[in-house]
């Protein structure tokens, strides 16, 4: 889809076809009402539902959040409803959502994926599913089917029987070679990748000699990230051929940019909208503006571009190195 | 405390006026007839930080009249240094209101508890009980004498204000929740804002008074609008609850987690599982 600028955002992700290359990121923009006061939905991708689990869960104590220099540590802990409380009370608000809705499934078992992927796909109001399989955040399993080759195969073989919406696999930073780990999503019937999930971290209050989170550990997200996620897709993008959701501290265009020219064909937002709610508005827009002063026409004209050996035509002196 | 329809928007507000009532306490007025429009005493906003490179911060509205609002704020770190840097003819990027207030419509005779940078969310909900009618006598305590911002303010608007300081620098000499377990005339409610241990000491002297009390909490917020359940207080489950909130764990807790930014941020206190 070509919008008013003559300028093309458009991206397919699996079946998913968004006129914008925005996600706003899993657990950090509720199911988009919450936001709506503040941003226009229609000119954003997709909002990411908080990930459910087939049975309620309490979270973690609290506190559950840190401001860090350039970031914020979370340790939520997958506070959900359940899925059947959350099909009963909850999927019917999205139907009216102005832009694409993407559930998000997560578990502690293989049979857990599968299992809310089934009923959570079957509805009508949810046009695609995220698998989070990284949640660094829940005691034990959380993120260990994707650290593991294998069971990242079985988690993704399991949840792609259940449906034929896109599926996007969420992976973690926290591995030793996350393009291997990519490798088996794809070669498992994944749709797409979200890279990163956020990266461990911790922080410990001096004066009372105790863990700032009550879950000792946490997730850090924010600018902090940012370089650790542009690697990330810049190897995945490498490695498989279906689309990557980029994310990781995207602040702001020129963040953004650098995700596209590592190899993402969309993006995420999460932690910025704490910042300011207009960031992915501002940041599609600007995208337009960066692609017709290079005479540009589409956005998919620069996924991937960064590759090594590549000679940038548009390079300019002053250009950071 | 229950859920309102939320008329939150965003606002680029000019800064009309700043003034630094104390050493580090910075009051920012803002032209924002809207935001007044629609404000409940109790309810927050969300500044964006100039430099647009920090979270927003949440802050209490202190003033709400005519085409005027305000915030009253301490300068912590980098966000509020930030939003204290704003001057005169300066805009103001924030979003709100946010979060349920006060509950205040039956109270005859009220004590609002202040702590420190706490009284910047009690004026709103002092000023509705006295036109309401009520008697509101302020507890407002401070680490010393000049960090009793503001309280002629409140006694100029018809409160009776009693004060206390860690110090001994003027009134009470120790915490303002003892004051106010001392007090002569027992109130029929209680609101209280502050820093947490305060608002605990209150939670007790109420429970021991057998008044009900409305605590404003503070927390960490991530996004402050209810979408990434980072600014989580325990509350003791009840049916009044469902089915606005999550069911139960399997393992039959009795804890439910409510976010301070949307349930809140003010609570009942008996309604706390601190």
């Amino acid at each position: 889809m070509v919008n008013a600028s003559g300028i093309d955002l458009s991206v397919k992700i699996g079946k998913l076809e968004l006129p914008y290359p925005t996600f706003m990121g899993s657990g950090c923009y509720g199911s988009g009402e919450e936001f709506a006061p503040f941003i226009d939905l229609a000119q954003i991708g997709a909002v990411v539902l908080k990930s459910v689990t087939p049975s309620p869960r309490l979270g973690n104590p609290t506190p559950r959040l840190v401001h860090t220099p350039a970031g914020m540590l979370n340790a939520i802990g997958l506070q959900n409803p359940g899925i059947e409380w959350y099909l009963e009370h909850e999927v019917s608000k999205y139907a009216s959502r102005p832009c694409a809705i993407v559930g998000s499934v997560a578990g502690f078992s293989v049979d857990d994926y599968a299992y809310v992927s089934e009923r959570l796909a079957a509805r009508d109001e949810i046009h695609a599913l995220e698998v989070n399989i990284s949640c660094p955040n829940v005691a034990s399993e959380g993120e260990t089917f994707a650290c593991d080759p294998n069971l990242t195969a079985k988690v993704v073989r399991a949840v792609r029987a259940t449906t034929d919406k896109t599926l996007i696999v969420k992976l973690s930073p926290n591995v030793t070679d996350i393009a291997s780990i990519a490798r088996e999503a794809e070669g498992a019937g994944a749709d797409a990748l979200a890279v990163i999930n956020t990266v461990r971290g911790m922080s410990i209050d001096v004066e009372r000699w105790s863990p700032r989170l009550g879950n000792v550990t946490g997730g850090l997200s924010g600018a902090a990230i940012r370089p650790i996620a542009v690697l990330a897709v810049y190897e995945v993008s490498r490695a498989v051929k279906i689309p990557i959701v980029g994310q990781g501290g995207i602040e702001t265009t020129s963040d953004a940019l650098e995700f596209f020219l590592a190899g993402a064909s969309a993006i995420s937002i999460g932690t910025a909208n704490f910042t300011d709610p207009q960031i992915p508005v501002r940041i599609a827009q600007e995208l337009m503006l960066y692609l017709r002063e290079r005479n540009l026409r589409s956005l998919a004209q620069i996924v991937g571009k960064a590759n090594v050996g590549f000679s940038n035509p548009y390079q300019y002196e002053g250009d950071e190195g | 405390m229950a859920t309102v329809a939320t008329s939150a928007a965003l606002h680029h507000a000019l800064v009309l006026d700043r003034q630094e009532l104390a050493q580090g306490v910075v009051l920012l007025g803002f032209d924002a007839p809207e935001l007044v429009r629609v404000t409940r005493p109790g309810q927050f906003i969300m500044a964006i930080p100039p430099s647009g490179e920090r979270a927003a911060t949440a802050l209490g509205i202190y003033e709400a009249g005519g085409n005027r609002a305000s915030v009253m704020f301490f300068v912590v770190g980098k966000r509020t240094a930030e939003l204290a840097s704003l001057g005169v003819g300066d805009r103001i990027a924030l979003f709100g209101p946010l979060g349920n207030g006060f509950t205040i419509d039956r109270s005859r005779n009220t004590a609002i508890v202040a702590g420190g940078v706490g009284i910047a969310s009690v004026l709103l909900p002092a000023q509705a009980l006295l036109r309401a009618g009520a008697r509101v006598r302020l507890y407002y305590g401070a680490r010393t004498a000049g960090l009793l911002v503001d309280r002629e303010r409140f006694a100029r608007e018809g409160c009776e204000v009693l004060v206390s300081t860690d110090d001994a620098s003027m009134g009470h000499a120790g915490y303002v929740s003892d004051l106010l377990a001392q007090t002569d005339d027992p109130p029929d409610l209680i609101l209280a804002c502050g820093p947490t241990p305060m608002l605990r000491a209150v939670a007790r002297v109420a429970q021991e008074m057998n008044v009900p009390a409305q605590l404003s909490l503070e927390e960490t917020f991530g996004c402050g609008v209810g979408g990434c359940w980072g600014c989580v207080v325990p509350l003791v489950r009840t049916s009044e609850q469902s089915p606005s909130f999550p069911p139960a764990e399997r393992d039959g807790s009795d804890v439910v987690y409510a976010r301070v930014c949307r349930e809140g941020p003010v609570f009942w206190a008996h309604e706390l599982r601190w």
